[in-house]
């Protein structure tokens, strides 16, 4: 069921971006999966999600939903650190709605920095609750890639993000 | 009020003293804690059953199994609460079966734990919801009578365990007398017949690829399952059979070693040399034969070779002094008339880890190169000031290869241990020859050259498993890949870097230097403290890990399991001791950024280029080698239960058969009897590949046993007519 769920709402979100997206926008997405976790806190950091984001010249929307939460969202928010998937410090608000299973969204205008940042793969979602006030589910925005699904090849070596997100990497 | 502040200081210092010299003494007790008498009984109990046999009946640990008592318990759990320590073990113990003990039982063990560590009982039972500091009831003195365990009537510690294998008898049970076997030559081992599945990777070059083309992309998908047999249960199974005149010699865990006819799966001899697998780690990865004789470098760290027609032993002897943990995991090779073989889990003691060779007739030493640079030799300066036996890894998980041409051996070596450069106080130096490509002379050890892959390396991260030798041209290379996932090519006559690729998400380096292959680390990591959690992807599971690849030779293809995780690791203040064991760090798992919660990827590198021709991702994690033949196939086997065929040029899944539980070890084909088959074992137990997904994937599910050889051929109709 929460697969299904996912997927309509990944087909809905791509559908959306589909229908209303111009050239300028650049799209990111992320699934939200469990924030790090030892056996100690693996129980409080349960739950699944998916994120959708637009930029437009220096606007970023935010969309997205959660499900199945051990306990209810408390609040959600970007994040920036100093590489994808390295942990940093809170940047902007994210609006929530729900408790175990909603949504969560944003608008913003970034600065320079949380611009550099996001298009470097170094800004993540993450979702607090009650039981995870530290971090229940984040995922990492980076650009919007075709996934061939589980399984099935592609050629070359698919989406690796330090390479396919500029800033990540040098060759001198 | 000047004076008042003095004499409040003096009474602070001289109540400071006071409890400190208590402490010290011994004399100072922690509250009562919130477990009861009865409870750490049962606890101990249901330890000795449950956990003893990784963690020692003195709760000391050994190798990869951290001390749950002691300073390092309180180093590591210190911090953090009754029921942190609780929710941990509950999750994830026993080892690859958490959560399968009742409440009661993990209350009784975090109980019996607390205790070990000088924590006293109280009136107020444990339910696995208080939330004390462990600090504060407990301080790490372990009583006299947990510290010196009691033995069980084996000889043992006490108690039994997750990857302990059942009460059987030792010894050979079937002594053989096969007829049909022909001695393995030299030239058989240099040019072996594609019939014959001889050496752990197939070859010497580890190219893990067979000539064999009965079975192809036409007809995979009518493979049928010919034969299976019941291996040992307990331990760690991750092996692959050995092939030759169709005899297929099987290690299984409590070093037991089976010839089987290989075209029925009739035992044809046994014998169980032991002793019996006490915890689900370290495997038998393979076997060696050479002229009339099986090889086997046990788990205890002996060699033993066998006749290969009666199964009775010819030879022993001890690679590393016995009784003192050291281990054999990797397997072994046989060249120009030696067996070299390497060490593994030498830390917290002398010696260093070694690659050691041994004459194939008489198993005496013959040479021994030992992988940490002491003070004083080449390359002992690249540890800074750290003494000599707080020196430690460079262990060799992995068998190493040969080219009989130049007469060089090659072996990887394991990262440095503490695994973090904080913890450790060598910064970014090399700590030679840790994460490290060693080219050896096969005939006399002695070092041709060396190339450090990863100086400061600090997640964890080896650089050790398979060398696959590949001619480009008149060029000889060496490639091989590690847990960051990056796939190296250097000069094998030289040792000189040529190229490296990035094949799965990593975070650790930013950059490469492309004329000397010096990696770049992310800023971050270099200013790195102890007792602060820091990210790394891939995590300890490595990006690549001991599965290894296979190397088609008609479409320059490397076919290469990947896994896709991240941790967060934070390193501990560690003092290290001769003879002691501490935990070095922390880790905490999650999936890696943009692979959408996939941890399996199969991915295939032209190595003429470097560039990738295929890949794909699945949530599960591979953990078998690589198998591709000449009929355009490659099969592989991952964590939950499916063993599959694809097509070596496309990467499209050809055929799938789920096995009764996790798919691990090599798989290996072979003829006999005119028919292709191809052998696959089943396996559980092991280290960060097969714990991860254990820890990470909880939707997937297997049987916590079924250790077990399958054996494939096409239906006989099918296969006659090919003939």
């Amino acid at each position: 069921m929460r697969c299904r769920q996912l997927a309509v709402l990944a087909a809905m979100l791509c559908g959306g971006i589909a229908g209303g997206a111009v050239a300028a926008e650049q799209r990111f997405a992320t699934r939200l999966t469990a924030v790090a976790y030892d056996g100690a806190t693996r129980a409080n950091v349960q739950g699944d999600g998916q994120v959708l984001a637009t930029l437009d010249g220096n606007k970023l929307t935010v969309s997205g939903r959660f499900m199945a939460l051990p306990s209810s969202a408390t609040s959600a928010r970007l994040y920036s650190g100093a590489g994808i998937g390295v942990p940093g410090g809170p940047i902007l608000d994210l609006q929530l709605d729900g408790q175990a299973d909603g949504a969560l969204s944003g608008s913003f205008t970034l600065n320079s920095k949380q611009l550099t940042a996001l298009r470097q793969g170094r800004v993540y979602v993450q979702l607090n609750s009650q039981k995870a006030p530290e971090g229940n589910l984040w995922g990492w925005l980076l650009p919007e890639h075709p996934f061939p699904g589980v399984d099935v090849p592609e050629k070359g070596q698919g989406f690796l993000p330090q390479l396919d997100v500029p800033g990540n990497w040098v060759e001198k | 009020m000047l004076e008042r502040r003095r004499r409040l200081i003096w009474i602070v210092m001289g109540a400071t003293v006071t409890l400190t010299a208590l402490w010290s003494a011994g004399l100072a007790q922690p509250a009562n804690a919130p477990f009861t008498d009865a409870q750490a009984a049962a606890g101990r109990t249901a330890y000795a059953a449950n956990c003893a046999s990784c963690h020692q009946g003195n709760l000391a640990g050994v190798g990869e199994q951290p001390p749950l008592a002691g300073a390092g318990f309180m180093s590591a759990w210190g911090r953090r609460t009754t029921k942190e320590f609780y929710d941990d073990i509950r999750a994830q113990m026993p080892y690859g079966r958490g959560g399968s003990l009742d409440a009661a039982t993990y209350q009784n063990i975090t109980a019996f734990i607390l205790m070990a560590n000088g924590a006293h009982a109280g009136t107020q039972a444990f339910d696995g919801t208080e939330t004390v500091r462990i600090s504060a009831i407990a301080n790490g003195q372990v009583p006299a009578d947990i510290a010196t365990p009691r033995r069980a009537a084996g000889g043992g510690d006490e108690g039994g365990a997750a990857g302990r294998a059942p009460a059987m008898t030792l010894g050979q049970t079937l002594v053989g007398n096969i007829k049909t076997y022909s001695p393995v030559s030299d030239a058989m081992l240099v040019h072996p017949d594609p019939k014959d599945w001889l050496i752990y990777r197939g070859n010497y070059q580890a190219w893990s690829h067979s000539g064999l083309k009965q079975v192809n992309e036409g007809n995979v998908d009518q493979l049928q399952l010919k034969w299976s047999w019941a291996m040992n249960e307990g331990g760690e199974n991750a092996t692959g059979p050995t092939i030759h005149d169709g005899i297929m010699f099987l290690a299984n865990t409590s070093n037991t070693v089976q010839a089987l006819d290989a075209r029925t799966g009739e035992l044809l001899w046994e014998n169980r040399l032991g002793p019996l697998a006490t915890r689900a780690y370290s495997a038998l990865r393979s076997l060696a034969v050479f002229e009339d004789k099986v090889y086997i470098n046990a788990t205890d760290a002996r060699l033993y070779a066998l006749d290969a027609k009666t199964g009775k032993v010819v030879w022993k002897t001890d690679i590393a002094e016995p009784g003192k943990g050291f281990n054999e995991t990797g397997g072994l090779i046989i060249a120009h008339g030696k067996v070299i073989v390497g060490l593994t889990l030498c830390r917290g003691q002398m010696p260093h880890c070694y690659i050691s060779a041994y004459d194939a007739r008489t198993g005496k030493q013959a040479w021994k190169f030992t992988t940490i640079a002491a003070p004083g030799t080449p390359g002992g300066d690249t540890w800074g000031d750290v003494p000599d036996d707080m020196r430690a890894g460079g262990e060799t998980w992995i068998a190493g290869t040969y080219d009989p041409d130049l007469n060089i051996t090659y072996w990887g070596t394991a990262q440095s241990k503490p695994w973090m450069q904080a913890s450790r106080r060598s910064g970014t130096a090399s700590t030679l020859y840790a994460n490290t490509t060693l080219a050896l002379d096969a005939d006399s050890g002695k070092l041709k050259w060396y190339y450090s892959h990863a100086p400061g390396e600090t997640f964890d991260l080896d650089e050790v498993f398979e060398r696959v030798l590949i001619d480009h041209g008149a060029q000889k290379t060496l490639m091989t890949i590690g847990k960051a996932g990056i796939l190296w090519k250097l000069d094998r006559v030289t040792g000189k870097f040529l190229d490296a690729k990035q094949t799965v998400f990593q975070n650790v380096y930013s950059g490469i230097n492309k004329k000397t292959g010096q990696l770049i680390f992310r800023p971050d990591v270099l200013a790195q403290k102890t007792n602060t959690w820091i990210s790394s992807c891939p995590s300890a599971a490595g990006g690549h890990d001991w599965p290894p690849t296979s190397y088609d030779p008609a479409n320059d293809l490397m076919i290469i399991p990947l896994n896709q995780s991240c941790n967060m690791m934070l390193g501990h203040d560690v003092v290290q001791h001769t003879g002691v064991v501490q935990p070095e760090g922390e880790e905490r798992l999650f999936f890696a950024p943009g692979t959408d919660g996939n941890m399996g990827r199969l991915a295939a590198y032209r190595t003429s280029t470097m560039e990738p021709v295929w890949s794909f991702q699945q949530r599960s994690s591979f953990l078998t080698g690589v198998l591709s033949t000449d009929g355009n196939i490659a099969f592989v086997g991952d964590y939950d239960r499916t063993f599959r065929a694809v097509q070596t040029t496309t990467g499209k899944t050809l055929w799938t058969v789920r096995l009764p539980t996790v798919v691990q070890g090599n798989p290996v084909t072979y003829e006999a009897g005119g028919k292709q088959y191809i052998a696959i074992t089943t396996g559980l137990g092991g280290g960060s590949p097969f714990s991860k997904p254990s820890s990470m994937l909880g939707e997937l599910h297997h049987p916590d046993h079924g250790h077990a050889v399958y054996v494939f051929a096409l239906p006989d109709k099918l296969a006659g007519k090919l003939n």
